[in-house]
């Protein structure tokens, strides 16, 4: 048995974890275009001083101690899935008994003219992340557009703000983390980064990047222009199913998997950014790039891989903003879609620096935001993804000292006294 | 998962004992000072306590992290400073933290505590360098017990 795994992020080291819980003997091969198995959601981090080292999500010492062969620097091009081999950019060939992609996301950016100028950067890889930073150095970069205002695109901002450079995001939407946020969320957000000298245009986007090489200028649908001595676009990620395809694996909007992340093509599984995943929140697969959950299909793949049927649970769509001086996290559904939903307010975040909204209907918490006070908001979280009945303290939900003993007495019982804490026991109930 | 019964010990809160007199917190601050000192760790050193002590009516109870079989702060730990031994005791290096809150947002038991001051999460540790719970030896009622994992 030899089990080989495209990619080399949360989701690889998820089906390591994953496999070596139950094979402790088989090899297992990862491969990466890139050359070290580093945490994506810390690129950003690379534009202020911050040591490379700590970059690293797993080290050597994790390959090795789990008896996993890197190779590393080269791309998986194509799967043949009748002799069962990924084809590498190199030639070689690698055999595989059980295959995981998980080849995650790339960033979308769409057709802007002059987007092939020098000067305009994606951020969703470590190298494409050092070459800005080596460009801003080398071209005396003063002042950045930035073209999106998601999580990337607000965290590349505020990295810039610490360095001193001059940053404008440009925004189609009329605020910041439209998709992700709710309204006062949004606004609580744009305030501490125009605090930190962040400027912001909304209801507006970029549409010819100017320039003879290199970028000098950009120039907006509203017609202003803009200086900019570089661009970044961080308008999101779509998965990445080039290497799915080559294989017939089906593909809808990301790699289309069943309950225990195999694709429709025999040993062949997929996790990560590259899938369609289960939204729990409201039964549909989509794209859900998140980390946490890319960590949690890659496990769940490595188990079934390994030959234990485990079926994933779905994710819960969260986030959390880690880079401001306050907070900011939410999951599952922030701004109710219509009339059938409650929502339970604790703003107090003139006065004391928080806020906490709860989304509920048919008296089950479906989604929070808790921005300023954070402290054991998890337990909301897990009311979520148990879809445990709150009538009777759905006031509570929103209030600081919200915990353990608001939950029913049944649930302390299962989960502290006879330990149920395992994966299965985390079902939806 | 292996099939093999994980060897863990662990902290158990008897909400039936409980008195909320919350001497777990202060003994477990103390022992996570520089100073050893209950009064010095709170107001010198900005210690939190890992164990919250939950009141609500007559029911109290304190919680600290539940060393999960499956836990959800090691799947959402970007930074790669939570693992998991081979006895199944989750570990948090405050040092390798970088502060990104995942794990303080997916806890069930809001057990894994953001110190946002300093850019790190902290959680229990079961005083391992101690080798015997501090708040378990500090409680007065029998409320917390250290026992094998069920």
């Amino acid at each position: 048995m030899r089990y080989v795994i495209v990619g080399n992020s949360a989701a690889a080291v998820g089906c390591i974890t994953g496999i070596r819980k139950v094979d402790k003997e088989n090899e297992i091969v990862v491969i990466s275009y890139e050359d070290r198995c580093y945490s994506k959601p810390m690129i950003a981090d690379v534009l202020v001083d911050f040591p490379e080292e700590k970059l690293l999500y797993r080290d050597e010492k994790f390959f090795e101690e789990n008896g996993v062969t890197q190779i590393l620097g080269h791309k998986a091009i194509s799967i043949n899935p009748e002799s069962k081999v990924v084809v590498l950019d190199s030639g070689e060939l690698v055999p595989y008994d059980k295959l995981l992609i998980s080849t995650g996301a790339v960033p979308f950016v769409p057709p802007i003219e002059g987007s092939d100028k020098k000067g305009v950067f994606t951020f969703t890889e470590l190298g494409s992340a050092k070459a800005f930073k080596e460009y801003i150095k080398e071209n005396n970069v003063k002042e950045v557009i930035i073209i999106g205002s998601g999580f990337i695109g607000l965290e590349v901002a505020y990295f810039l703000r610490e360095i001193g450079i001059n940053v404008t995001v440009v925004e189609l939407l009329d605020r910041v983390l439209g998709k992700a946020l709710d309204k006062r969320g949004s606004e609580i957000v744009e305030k501490m980064l125009r605090d930190k000298g962040v400027n912001f245009i909304f209801n507006n986007t970029v549409e010819r990047i100017e320039g003879d090489e290199k970028v000098t200028s950009v120039t907006l649908k509203s017609g202003d222009v803009l200086r900019a001595d570089a661009v970044v676009v961080a308008i999101g990620v779509r998965p990445n199913v080039e290497l799915a395809k080559t294989a017939g694996v089906e593909v809808n909007r990301g790699i289309v998997t069943d309950d225990h992340m195999a694709t429709n093509v025999p040993d062949i599984y997929a996790a990560g950014d590259c899938i369609e995943c289960l939204d729990i929140t409201d039964g549909q697969r989509k794209p859900l790039p998140l980390f946490p959950l890319a960590f949690e299909q890659g496990f769940v793949a490595g188990l079934n891989m390994a030959g234990k049927k485990m079926e994933y649970l779905g994710g819960l769509p969260l986030n959390s903003l880690k880079f401001l001086e306050k907070p900011v996290l939410n999951a599952g559904i922030v701004e109710p879609p219509d009339d059938s939903y409650e929502v339970i307010l604790n703003d107090q975040f003139e006065k004391k620096g928080y806020y906490r909204k709860a989304i509920i209907k048919d008296n089950r918490l479906v989604g929070f935001v808790a921005i300023g006070e954070i402290d054991r908001v998890g337990i909301l979280t897990n009311l979520i993804r148990q879809r445990i009945d709150v009538s009777g303290i759905k006031d509570r939900l929103v209030s600081l000292d919200f915990g353990l003993v608001d939950l029913p007495q049944e649930w302390r019982k299962e989960k502290l006294v006879e330990d149920k804490t395992a994966y299965k026991d985390w079902r939806a109930v | 998962m292996s099939g093999k019964k994980r060897k863990l010990m662990k902290v158990y809160p008897i909400e039936e004992n409980c008195i909320s007199c919350r001497y777990c917190e202060v003994a477990c601050t103390m022992v996570h000072s520089e100073s050893q000192d209950p009064v010095k760790a709170y107001k010198l050193e900005g210690l939190k306590p890992r164990p919250t002590v939950e009141v609500k009516g007559a029911v109290s109870l304190s919680v600290m992290c539940r060393h999960c079989k499956h836990p959800f702060c090691f799947d959402a730990c970007i930074s790669g400073a939570i693992t998991v031994d081979k006895n199944g005791k989750v570990n948090l290096d405050e040092d390798k933290c970088v502060g990104c809150w995942n794990c303080v947002l997916v806890c069930p038991f809001g057990a894994a505590h953001p110190f946002v001051e300093r850019k790190h999460s902290f959680k229990c540790d079961l005083c391992e360098e101690r080798g015997f719970p501090a708040c378990v030896e500090a409680c007065p009622n029998r409320a917390l017990i250290y026992d094998f994992e069920r």
